[in-house]
C-alpha cells in the first residue's frame, strides 16, 4: 500500500521481535519499543504501577545516569517519550538515521541495567500524582470516565485507570518495581519496530548486538478475568464544581482483532465526525450541546480485549443534560431501525479512508501502527487490509452492528451534575 | 561527540513560488508520497486587527467562511467536504486569516474550486451567524473548567494590556457577545484578499497541473491591510501576582513571564537556543532538571517564546501541587537567577545546537508541517531562503551570545506571575515577591 511500508519480521534467539519498515522521504528513522505491559495486568492494590514504571525507565542505569537517556537522544538530534495505555507500555526516540545504533544501545541498556532506587521512586511517585492531578482530578471530565469506566467494568482490570488510585501510588514499593520489571520487561514481551531510512540487515544487525545477549524470561502469569455480557443499563451521577452539565455513556464492544470494530468506526464517523454528521447536524448546530461525540478509536487505537464505544455530550445552556440525553439516544435509535442510505456510508468510509491515510504522514506513526498491531492483536500484518477493511462495510453491516451494540442493556451513563464550591468540599476530598 | 547536522542527505522538499498573473502568489510543493492534499489560502490580517472591544472578529469572521456559500448551504458544503474525505477549517492567527483543506488528491481541482467559492461567494447567512455566536459562547462558557486555559489567558491579557494582542483571538465571553452580523461582514469586507495574501499546495500534485488553474479562478488581491498599532515592552514593573481563586482545584497552574523580543529581533536564533537550555528543551533543560526531576514539583515544565511581528509571550508554564505553590515558583526564581549569573556551558550549547539541527528534518515531515514552514516564512517577511539558512545560523549562535541574551532578554526582576488555585493556600506568600491581586 501506497505509504505504509512492508514490514520485514525478524526473530531473535531469546524470542525479541523485530520489525523494520523502509520509508525513505527523510534522513531519519522512528525507533520504537513496545512491550506487552499495561494496566490490563495490574491487580488491585498496585494499580497505576505500569505507568509508574514507565516513569522509571528515564531515572538511569550503571552506564547512563538519571534523565540522561534524555538529554543524550536529544543532544543527537532526535526526540523521544513514552506511553503507557491499557495494553502496552511503548518507549520511542525518533532521531536522524545514522543514529540507529545509539538509540538501539540505549534502549538495550535500560532494559537490561535499570537502576531503581528509593530515592528516584520517590520522586517519580511525586511527578505521578502531579500529572494524576492534571489529566483526571483537576480536569474537566476526567473523573467522570473514570466514574464510567470503573462502572461498565466490574470484572475485567479496564475497570481501573491506566493512571492508577492515588491511594495505590502513594502506597507503591520499590519492591513492586522490581517485580514489575522482572516479570514484564523482557526480550521475548517486546516489539522492536524501525522504521524510516533504513536497511534490514543494519537494523538487524544492531538490535542483534545490544538486545540479543538479554536472556529472555518466563513469560507473565496471565490472570485476566473477563468481563460478563452485561444485562441492563447501570447509571451513575458524580458531582463537581463545573460550569456545565455532561453525561458520558459506555457500550461494550468487541477487542481490536474482531472484524466488527471496522463497522462500528464507520458508526461513529456517521454520529459525530465531520459537519454533516448526524450529532452536529442535531445538537451543536442549533446549539443544544456544545459537543456531542461518539468514539470506538481508531486503528492502532482498539483496545485488545473487549472495550467500550464511549458518547458524550456537554449541554449547553439552553437545554437540561436529561433532554439532550433522550434525544441523542432518539438518535442512535434511528440507526438501529433500519439500514442507513448507501451514499452516507459511502461518505463515512472515504471519510475514514482519508483520515486513515493523514494518519501516516510520520515516520512514527507507522512504526505505531505495526508495533501495536502486533501487541494488541498479535500480527502486524492485519494493517494491511485495513483500507479495503474500510472499503468493504455495508449499510446492513452498520445496522448489524448498531442493533448488536447500541442496545440499552449493553449501555452504562454517568451524568455530570455541576456542584457549588461548597457542596464540592462537602462531598469529600477529590484525588 | 559526532556533531549532528541536516547536511546527512537532508534537502528541503522542492518549494516552487510564483507570482500569478493576477498578483497573487502561489507557493506549491509537490510530494508523491501519499495521495494526500494541503491546501492553505492565507490573508495577512489577523486578531492583531481586532478593534477595540471586538475581541475574536477576525476569527469569528474567519470561522463564518465555512459555513456556506451563495451555492451552498452550510449543510451542503459540508455534506460535500465530508464527502470527499476532507476537512476544511478557518481561523485567526495574531497576523494572518487561514483558511485550510486537507483531503485526497484525487479531489484536488474540485477542492480547489470549492475553496475559491468558499472565499469570494460566502452566504453570510445571518442564521448561521446567530448559531455560530451561540456555539462560540457555550464553548467559552466550557472553558471557564479549564484552568490551563485560565491561566493562559489571564497571563496574556495582563500581560498585554492595551496592546493589539491584550484578548485570546478567539474573543472573550464579554466581546462575543457584543459583535455582530454586520461587525463580520464589514471585516470580511475590509479585509478581503489583503496585499500579501497567497496560496500554499503540499502533497501529491504539480505545478503544471495547478498553476494554469489557480490563475483562471483566484482573484487577485486588493484592498489594504488594517493598521495595527506597534509596541515596546513598556519599562521594568517588578514582580506582580495575580491569583484566580479556585478553590476546588487540587494543583495549581502557574505562569510567569514578561514580554519577549519580536521574531524579527536579530537576537532570535540566539534566544531559541538559550530558551532550549533553560525550559525549551524538556528534560535537557535547567528548568525540568530543577523542578521536575530533582524537586518532584511538577509532571512538567517549558519556558516559551512565540514567535510574533511585535514582542511576544515569554512564558514558563508549570504546574504544581497546591501546597508547593509557592516553594515551585521561589525555585523557578533561582533557576533564573544562577543561569543569569553563571550563564550556559559549552556543552550545553553543543547538546542545543545538535538538537536543532540535527532534528530539522522532521520539520518538514507533514505536508502540513511544510505549509507552516512556509506560510510562517512568508508572513514575516524572510522568505523560503530562511529555511534553507537556518541550521547554519543556528550553528553559529555562539557560547557568549547566550548568555547575553540571557541577560539582556530575561528578566526575573520583572516577572508577571498568573496563579489559578486555592488562594487562601498561598496568597500570602506571595504578597513578599511583591503585589497581589485575587479574583474569583
Amino acid at each position: 500500500m501506497k505509504g505504509l511500508p512492508e514490514f520485514s519480521e525478524h526473530r531473535l534467539g531469546n524470542g525479541l521481535r523485530l520489525l523494520v519498515g523502509e520509508a525513505r522521504s527523510l534522513p531519519m528513522i522512528s525507533f520504537q519499543i513496545h512491550f506487552a505491559a499495561g494496566s490490563r495486568y495490574e491487580r488491585p492494590g498496585i494499580t497505576g504501577i505500569t505507568h509508574l514504571f514507565e516513569h522509571m525507565m528515564f531515572k538511569g542505569t550503571r552506564q547512563v545516569g538519571a534523565e540522561e537517556f534524555s538529554r543524550i537522544i536529544q543532544a543527537n538530534g532526535g526526540s523521544l517519550n513514552a506511553f503507557t495505555t491499557t495494553d502496552n507500555t511503548s518507549y520511542y526516540e525518533n532521531l536522524p538515521a545514522d543514529r540507529l545504533d545509539l538509540a538501539a544501545r540505549l534502549e538495550a541498556d535500560r532494559l537490561q541495567n535499570l537502576l531503581l532506587t528509593q530515592e528516584n521512586l520517590e520522586t517519580e511517585r511525586e511527578v505521578v500524582r502531579s500529572e494524576r492531578k492534571l489529566r483526571s482530578v483537576n480536569s474537566p471530565f476526567g473523573l467522570l470516565v473514570e466514574q464510567l469506566v470503573a462502572l461498565a467494568y466490574e470484572q475485567h482490570p479496564y475497570r481501573w485507570p491506566v493512571i492508577g488510585w492515588d491511594s495505590d501510588l502513594r502506597s507503591l514499593t520499590l519492591e513492586d518495581c522490581r517485580e514489575y520489571h522482572r516479570t514484564h520487561y523482557a526480550p521475548n514481551n517486546a516489539v522492536v519496530v524501525i522504521v524510516g531510512d533504513v536497511l534490514p540487515d543494519e537494523a538487524l544487525r544492531s538490535v542483534e548486538r545490544h538486545f540479543g545477549p538479554i536472556p529472555s524470561q518466563p513469560p507473565p502469569r496471565l490472570t485476566i478475568t473477563p468481563e460478563k455480557p452485561q444485562r441492563g443499563e447501570k447509571r451513575a451521577v458524580f458531582k463537581k464544581v463545573s460550569q456545565v452539565a455532561a453525561f458520558f455513556a459506555g457500550f461494550h464492544i468487541p477487542g481490536i482483532a474482531h472484524p466488527d470494530l471496522i463497522p462500528l468506526q464507520i458508526l461513529c464517523v456517521i454520529l459525530s465526525v465531520g459537519r454533516s454528521s448526524r450529532f452536529f447536524e442535531k445538537f451543536e448546530k442549533p446549539g443544544k450541546a456544545v459537543e456531542a461525540q461518539a468514539e470506538v478509536g481508531y486503528p492502532p487505537f482498539f483496545s485488545m480485549d473487549p472495550g467500550l464505544l464511549q458518547l458524550s455530550a456537554v449541554a449547553s445552556p439552553a437545554i437540561s443534560v436529561d433532554t439532550l440525553e433522550k434525544e441523542i439516544w432518539e438518535e442512535t435509535e434511528k440507526l438501529r431501525e433500519q439500514a442507513l442510505p448507501e451514499e452516507e456510508v459511502h461518505k463515512a468510509k472515504k471519510q475514514a479512508r482519508s483520515y486513515f491515510l493523514q494518519g501516516l504522514q510520520t515516520l512514527f506513526s507507522k512504526g505505531l501502527l505495526a508495533g501495536l498491531y502486533q501487541v494488541r492483536a498479535g500480527d502486524f500484518r492485519l494493517i494491511y487490509p485495513l483500507l479495503d477493511r474500510y472499503e468493504s462495510v455495508t449499510p446492513d453491516d452498520v445496522l448489524r452492528v448498531a442493533r448488536q451494540y447500541l442496545r440499552p442493556e449493553n449501555r452504562t451513563v454517568v451524568t455530570l451534575q455541576p456542584a457549588s464550591p461548597k457542596e464540592h468540599e462537602e462531598l469529600g476530598k477529590v484525588e | 561527540m559526532k556533531s549532528v547536522g541536516p547536511s546527512r542527505g537532508f534537502s528541503l522538499p522542492p518549494i516552487s513560488a510564483s507570482l500569478l498573473g493576477n498578483g497573487l502568489k502561489l507557493y506549491a510543493v509537490p510530494l508523491p508520497d501519499l495521495p494526500l492534499v494541503s491546501i492553505h489560502l492565507i490573508v495577512p490580517c489577523g486578531a492583531e486587527a481586532d478593534p477595540v472591544g471586538q475581541a475574536g472578529l477576525a476569527d469569528l469572521s474567519a470561522e463564518m467562511l465555512t459555513l456556506g456559500t451563495k451555492k451552498r448551504s452550510s449543510l451542503r458544503l459540508a455534506a460535500e467536504m465530508d464527502g470527499m474525505g476532507a476537512i476544511l477549517s478557518a481561523y485567526a492567527g495574531w497576523n494572518v486569516t487561514s483558511l485550510h483543506i486537507s483531503g485526497l488528491s484525487e479531489d484536488l481541482e474540485r477542492l480547489l474550486e470549492l475553496l475559491r467559492e468558499i472565499y469570494t461567494e460566502p452566504a453570510h447567512a445571518p442564521e448561521e451567524f446567530e448559531q455560530l455566536k451561540q456555539r462560540r459562547i457555550g464553548q467559552l462558557i466550557q472553558q471557564k473548567d479549564e484552568s490551563q486555559i485560565i491561566a493562559d489567558e489571564r497571563f496574556q491579557q495582563t500581560l498585554f494590556q492595551g496592546t493589539p494582542y491584550d484578548h485570546p483571538t478567539y474573543g472573550t465571553l464579554e466581546s462575543l457577545t457584543k459583535l455582530t452580523f454586520d461587525d463580520v461582514k464589514e471585516f470580511y469586507r475590509k479585509s478581503f484578499l489583503a496585499p500579501g495574501s497567497f496560496l500554499v499546495l503540499v502533497g501529491d500534485l504539480s505545478l503544471d497541473r495547478c498553476l494554469p488553474w489557480v490563475e483562471r479562478i483566484f482573484p487577485a488581491p486588493g484592498g489594504k491591510k488594517p493598521e495595527v498599532r506597534g509596541f515596546s515592552p513598556p519599562s521594568s514593573r517588578g514582580i506582580r501576582t495575580w491569583i484566580v481563586d479556585r478553590p476546588d482545584l487540587t494543583q495549581s497552574q502557574i505562569r510567569l513571564g514578561h514580554m519577549g523580543i519580536p521574531f524579527a529581533h536579530p537576537a532570535y536564533i540566539p534566544f531559541e537556543v538559550m530558551n532550549y537550555i533553560l525550559g525549551g528543551g524538556g528534560f535537557s533543560s535547567r528548568l525540568m532538571q530543577k523542578i521536575r526531576s530533582e524537586l518532584g514539583y511538577t509532571y512538567g515544565i517549558y519556558s516559551s517564546l512565540e514567535p510574533r511581528k511585535f514582542p511576544g509571550p515569554f512564558a514558563i508554564s508549570t504546574f504544581t501541587p497546591t501546597d508547593i505553590t509557592f516553594p515551585c515558583v521561589q525555585e523557578i526564581g533561582a533557576v533564573l537567577r544562577s543561569f543569569l549569573d553563571q550563564g550556559a556551558t559549552a556543552q550545553e550549547r553543543e547538546e542545543a545546537v545538535n538538537f536543532f539541527t540535527g532534528s530539522y528534518p522532521r520539520r518538514f515531515e507533514t505536508l502540513s508541517q511544510i505549509a507552516q514552514r512556509i506560510i510562517q516564512a512568508e508572513l514575516h517577511g524572510v522568505g523560503v531562503e530562511y529555511l534553507s539558512s537556518y541550521p547554519g545560523r543556528i550553528a553559529g549562535v555562539s557560547l557568549e551570545e547566550i548568555s547575553r541574551t540571557a541577560r539582556e532578554h530575561i528578566h526575573p526582576q520583572d516577572l508577571l506571575a498568573v496563579v489559578v488555585g486555592r488562594a487562601e493556600d498561598f496568597r500570602k506568600a506571595f504578597e513578599s515577591l511583591g503585589p497581589v491581586e485575587v479574583f474569583q
